[in-house]
């Protein structure tokens, strides 16, 4: 293969370039090294590196091109070699037969380590956005916040929905751990992040038909039932609607939604609303039958009867824990989930106004109750085992119940419910110290001895958990549970019978809303792949490998204070005795200017770094030479000038791979080193735009480059009116895009589009069509393109594809 | 005592050299180089008549010419002596460049000069001219680019080629693949210009000790009473050659031996010898010849930081230790005379000097780590006060920094 073919290449296809598994080509003459102590065989006249590198050693290196000249800067693929005084770069020293190689140890491990230390000490730049990695389903956070500051509103719900169906109603119930680790932190306060989906999920559900995150693929006839209308069942029906599957949606409850209607008091999540949200499911053709419960009205055997080709479980988790102590079963103790059931259902509740209740537990069910009763008119009492630091629930959702006048009662754990007139009178309690931590990390709590005391009483609601109700499980073969109650499911979330998927509340045990989410948009991909064939062994270690995302945090550059916009809240005071929403949600300019804040922090290059993958290898979790004058860091402006390459100097660790290669491959000569000493830098003769030079846009600086200083830029096409007149249908612009985004469409003749009235497909669409490959049909949705905004110029690209 | 003799190459007039060397062969003057045990007078000490042989058997092998660049660069603006000596023996330089080159077979010579060089320029250019048509090598005046960076041996062939003053990786060595990957014989001008005085009179009039024999000329500056470029024998104690400079004005405080990239010795050790072996003992390099006398009332913690402050601006930029390692330790020594630093600071500048010589490219990062490990073991107690009394020794530090380099974790 000649060196220029590898350009035309598809992406998967192409050599890695840093990692060489050739072998050693017939009748080249070889030698025979010793590398560790190991004798490898190497071709007479080649690298140490890259023998080594044939011969399986991982020797570091971030300036090494098998295209190219060993440049010998990087300095991490340095080796001790017998005879030298000092290490020698292994990519630029030819092999000598019988040369005693040491490539790992530790003394050479420090000061590569010293080395990646330096580099990122002078790579102003950030790496994986904490939010997205903290999401359990890797919401593209930057990229929505960007759009949505540039008031690109529709385009910012796409990109939401495209891992996350229910921004509404997320934006009301999430916990929001991406929150806790948003980098705009360590400036002043973190951005409202839940509140902001928040906005646009507010904002699509009202819209007549709520924006898709791509188009619905065409019909496949394959049939997918869900079980459960819950977050988990309904991301997994919309995304495999979206998929062009015919997705039926059974519940055992009249009406949709599953926790989030029946568990989810209406303060913080209006049901009209949740309604609306949801609707986009049935907007994609999926069909919804209420009333039908697995295991009384049907089994998975039914389902598979009745033509559907996969079935998806979601079935949630609403068995309450019982508390195991005397008395539980005297009237007045009543299941949570069931109260909040009948309290969202409009049926009458056993607690009302001059009830005294007893809520037992610290999650978020506890809370639901507590301040459900609280609303009912009741004196609302939370009692707790363990400090107000171990609660399961939101810390701001604690402060709200107490605000709201809920007493709180820590330390302490029900011994048994005392009995008073044939009915509940109390709940007597030990006090608790805290001991040693245990597997869930929370510090074991340890009673003191007598130190009972009763809380009177009349209602008692035990909300330690819940567990799912898996009665229908013995009359479904093929099945198994775990000794939690729960379904065992692979990584592709398929259970032990082919075809069945399991995901949310009933395969992972009572968790919150957002990792059924990111449960059922998995299931949905694996639905997907299974129902067109797909081995699903490897499936799951796709899913696994692409969950499991490195995180690596550069230079945090200073950024002016700016608080948090704040939320619009419902006083306290009109909270009791009132089911009114309390999170009253952002207006525009509140949501505008709070996504503004956004620090963008994160690199589109991650996942194909090697100065990341390195430091990842090295554990460089910290950095030395931090916060000290800016005469010590270099900050450049963002190159965008050019169509096809996007240049960020910040990232440059001046490796002069793009000098190399521009140089001797391509012939275009576009880049040097700049400047003398540490403000060096490799960029353009006299820093231009790369238009300005005989740049001819091959891309293969981008290509070679080790880190994201050099990037192929988002498609940023443009559709052309085409005067139809003048065209003689040569073809040319087809053989001259660079991006070759003509020529991959199917019909090939750009003129293909205009005879049949259509005009050239608009860039939106190649955007924000992840999994479009070059063989599919262009989706189009033949609505109207015009108007639709450019997607974010820096976004998280695909997972990770180290060492392929 | 090291035997003086006559020897100098400081104004020596090389009448009758080139004759004699035009009636011996290649070998037969490479032969005589090697007997005299002449060294390379750049710095690195390498025998010159091994080199000379290296570059003429590469060249057989390759077939064809090899090139010569007789290095009179002086990339320490402090250090002048290859300008000094074609100033003052210009034919001595010139006829020692076309001995050579006939030696190694190079029928190009280069004759390696700063821009602003221009008396040594018209005073070579008068001794090529009149050595016209006496041999088949031409020698064409080469200009660097300026900057400290121009003068090392890798980076000037690059600028030979049209390119930017860089590093190369060495080996291969210039003797293999120098100048448009040919044999290139690398010489400092002043080692060559030893070359018509042992050719004419014979290796024994080299004279000296064994390893290092015949004489350097050196640039003593700093506090003495006449700074200048001098001429020395080698072995002379570095006390000696500051006396042959005039003496001191000021008591002494330290002896900044070899230049930029090189060592800082305390006033005790005025007993080192100045030769290639004793300055690498004392931790130190011959370097740029540069003999500096720093005078009492001098903190050697912002001398160190000065020192890397130039070596950061001055680094060609191609590896990471040198380009980021000189500005990140020159950034330690800073915020140590700024009244910042801390106790670990002095391990840790120990480790990055480590890092320094063990991986940087070329002998400007190699030699600087010098700096660092001479003024931690000579002059600890400048460091301490800096540190734990939070005061200048000396008294003469301002801060220059505000903040130092924190260590920030990942969240």
């Amino acid at each position: 293969m000649s060196i220029l073919e590898r350009y035309v290449q598809s992406t998967e296809s192409q050599i890695p370039t840093v990692s060489h598994h050739g072998e050693i080509p017939s009748g080249m003459p070889t030698c025979t090294i010793e590398i560790d102590g190991q004798e490898v065989t190497a071709a007479i006249g080649e690298s140490i590196l890259r023998a080594a590198q044939r011969a399986g050693y991982n020797i570091p290196t971030l300036c090494d091109d098998e295209k190219l000249a060993p440049a010998a800067a990087c300095r991490m693929c340095l080796v001790e070699i017998e005879g030298f005084e000092r290490p020698m770069p292994s990519c630029h020293l030819p092999v000598q037969p019988g040369m005693k190689i040491k490539a790992t140890s530790d003394g050479l491990f420090t000061k590569r380590r010293q080395n990646l230390e330096y580099i990122l000490s002078d790579h102003n730049a950030y790496c994986m956005p904490p939010c997205q990695v903290g999401c359990p389903t890797h919401i593209d956070i930057p990229g929505f916040l960007e759009l949505e500051a540039k008031g690109q509103h529709i385009e910012a719900a796409r990109v939401l929905k495209e891992t996350l169906p229910f921004p509404y109603a997320l934006g009301l119930v999430c916990p929001a751990p991406c929150q806790e680790v948003c980098r705009r932190g360590l400036v002043e306060e973190e951005i409202a992040i839940r509140q902001c989906h928040g906005y646009f999920g507010e904002l699509s559900a009202e819209m007549e038909k709520a924006p898709t995150p791509f188009p619905q693929a065409p019909a496949t006839g394959k049939r997918v039932a869900v079980v459960g209308a819950g977050p988990a069942g309904m991301t997994c029906a919309y995304y495999s609607s979206l998929k062009g599957h015919q997705v039926t949606v059974f519940d055992m409850m009249p009406k949709q939604g599953g926790m989030l209607r029946y568990g989810i008091p209406e303060y913080r999540l209006p049901k009209v609303k949740l309604d609306k949200e949801l609707n986009c499911v049935w907007q994609l053709g999926a069909e919804f039958k209420g009333g039908m419960m697995l295991g009384r009205d049907f089994t998975v055997d039914d389902l598979f009867a009745q033509g559907y080709d996969a079935v998806f479980l979601g079935l949630g988790a609403w068995r309450s824990n019982e508390l195991r102590i005397p008395g539980e079963d005297l009237p007045g103790v009543i299941e949570a989930i069931s109260y909040l059931n009948q309290n969202a259902s409009g049926d009458p509740v056993p607690v009302g106004k001059g009830s005294r209740v007893v809520v037992i537990g610290g999650g978020f069910t506890t809370f639901d109750c507590s301040r459900t009763s609280r609303r009912l008119g009741a004196d609302v009492t939370v009692v707790y085992r363990r400090s107000r630091k171990e609660m399961g629930a939101h810390y701001s959702e604690v402060d709200d119940a107490e605000h709201e006048g809920i007493r709180l009662e820590f330390f302490a754990a029900p011994v048994k419910v005392v009995e008073k007139d044939g009915r509940v009178g109390g709940v007597e309690f030990q006090r608790m110290a805290l001991g040693e931590p245990d597997a869930s990390g929370r510090r074991r709590p340890v009673p003191i001895e007598g130190s009972d005391f009763v809380i009177e009483c009349d209602t008692v609601i035990p909300a330690i958990g819940q567990v799912p109700n898996l009665d229908w499980y013995e009359g479904s073969p093929g099945l198994r549970k775990t000794r939690r109650e729960t379904i065992v499911a692979s990584g592709a979330l398929m259970t032990d019978r082919p075809g069945v998927f399991a995901g949310g509340d009933c395969q992972m045990g009572a968790v919150t809303v957002i990792q059924s989410v990111a449960q059922g948009k998995l299931a949905a991909k694996a639905i997907d792949q299974y129902l067109s064939g797909a081995d699903m062994a490897r499936v799951a270690a796709e899913i696994t490998e692409e969950e499991s995302v490195p995180e690596l945090i550069d230079i945090v550059p200073y950024k002016p204070e700016e608080p948090q916009v704040r939320m619009p809240f419902l006083p306290f005071d009109q909270r009791v005795q009132s089911f009114q929403l309390i999170e009253n949600g952002y207006a525009k300019p509140q949501a505008e200017k709070e996504a503004a804040r956004c620090l963008q922090c994160v690199c589109p290059d991650v996942g194909r770094c090697h100065l990341q993958r390195l430091s990842l290898e090295h554990g460089l979790t910290d950095n030395r030479f931090h916060r000290a004058e800016p005469r010590d860091f270099h900050d450049y402006e963002y190159d965008f000038s050019h169509d096809f390459i996007l240049r960020d100097l910040n990232k440059c660790i001046n490796c002069t791979q793009c000098v190399r290669i521009c140089r001797d491959v391509i012939g275009a000569n576009c880049y040097g080193l700049m400047g003398v000493g540490y403000d060096s830098i490799v960029t353009t003769p006299w820093n231009v735009s790369l238009q300005y030079t005989d740049c001819v846009s091959c891309g293969a600086c981008a290509e070679t480059c080790p880190t994201g200083a050099l990037m192929m830029r988002e498609r940023d096409l443009e559709t052309w009116e085409l005067d139809i007149t003048r065209c003689i249908y040569c073809g040319d612009c087809v053989e001259v895009c660079p991006h070759a985004a003509l020529g991959e469409t199917p019909n090939f003749e750009l003129s293909v589009y205009q005879r049949f009235g259509r005009t050239v497909v608009a860039k939106e669409e190649l955007a924000v069509a992840r999994t479009w490959k070059p063989s599919e049909a262009i989706p189009t949705d033949g609505e109207e393109r015009r108007g639709r905004v450019r997607p974010p110029e820096v976004r998280p690209p695909a997972p990770p594809r180290w060492g392929a | 005592m090291p035997t003086e003799t006559a020897f100098r190459v400081l104004g020596a007039d090389p009448s009758g050299a080139l004759e004699r060397a035009l009636s011996l062969s290649p070998d037969e003057t490479i032969g005589l180089v090697e007997s005299a045990a002449l060294r390379g007078r750049g710095g690195a000490g390498f025998p010159l008549g091994e080199k000379m042989r290296a570059t003429r058997t590469a060249a057989e092998l390759a077939g064809g010419a090899a090139y010569l660049v007789a290095n009179a660069y002086d990339a320490d603006p402090a250090s002048p002596l290859s300008q000094t000596l074609l100033r003052r023996s210009p034919e001595l330089v010139v006829d020692g460049i076309l001995i050579a080159a006939r030696a190694v077979g190079a029928r190009q010579a280069y004759l390696y000069l700063r821009p602003e060089a221009a008396d040594a320029r018209s005073a070579a250019e008068r001794a090529i001219a009149s050595r016209d048509g006496r041999t088949d090598v031409s020698i064409e005046i080469a200009l660097g680019p300026g900057g400290f960076m121009g003068g090392e041996e890798s980076a000037l062939l690059a600028v030979l080629e049209n390119k930017r003053a860089m590093a190369r990786q060495r080996p291969p060595w210039p003797a293999e693949q120098g100048r448009a990957m040919r044999p290139t014989l690398v010489s400092c001008a002043e080692t060559l210009a030893a070359l018509p005085l042992i050719v004419r009179d014979g290796p024994d009039s080299f004279g000296g000790r064994e390893g290092s024999r015949g004489t350097k000329l050196v640039s003593v500056t700093g506090a003495v009473v006449e700074p200048g470029v001098y001429e020395v024998s080698l072995g002379t104690t570095l006390g000696e050659i500051v006396q042959t400079a005039g003496g001191v004005t000021h008591a002494l405080k330290a002896i900044h031996v070899g230049g930029p990239t090189c060592g800082i010795l305390s006033s005790t050790r005025t007993g080192v010898r100045y030769d290639y072996e004793d300055l690498r003992a004392a931790g130190t390099y011959m370097g740029s010849g540069q003999v500096r006398a720093i005078p009492e009332g001098t903190c050697i913690v912002a001398e160190a930081a000065r020192l890397f402050e130039y070596l950061s601006k001055e680094t060609c930029a191609i590896c990471v230790p040198c380009r980021v390692g000189t500005k990140r330790v020159g950034g330690i020594l800073e915020s140590v005379s700024s009244g910042l630093g801390r106790d670990d600071d002095l391990a840790w500048l120990g480790q990055l000097a480590d890092h320094l010589s063990d991986f940087s490219l070329c002998g400007f990062g190699i030699t600087s780590a010098s700096i660092v490990r001479t003024t931690l073991a000579e002059f600890p107690d400048d460091y301490r006060t800096h540190i734990v009394d939070r005061r200048c020794p000396e008294g003469t530090c301002t801060p220059v920094r505000a903040r130092r380099y924190e260590t920030m974790a990942q969240p």
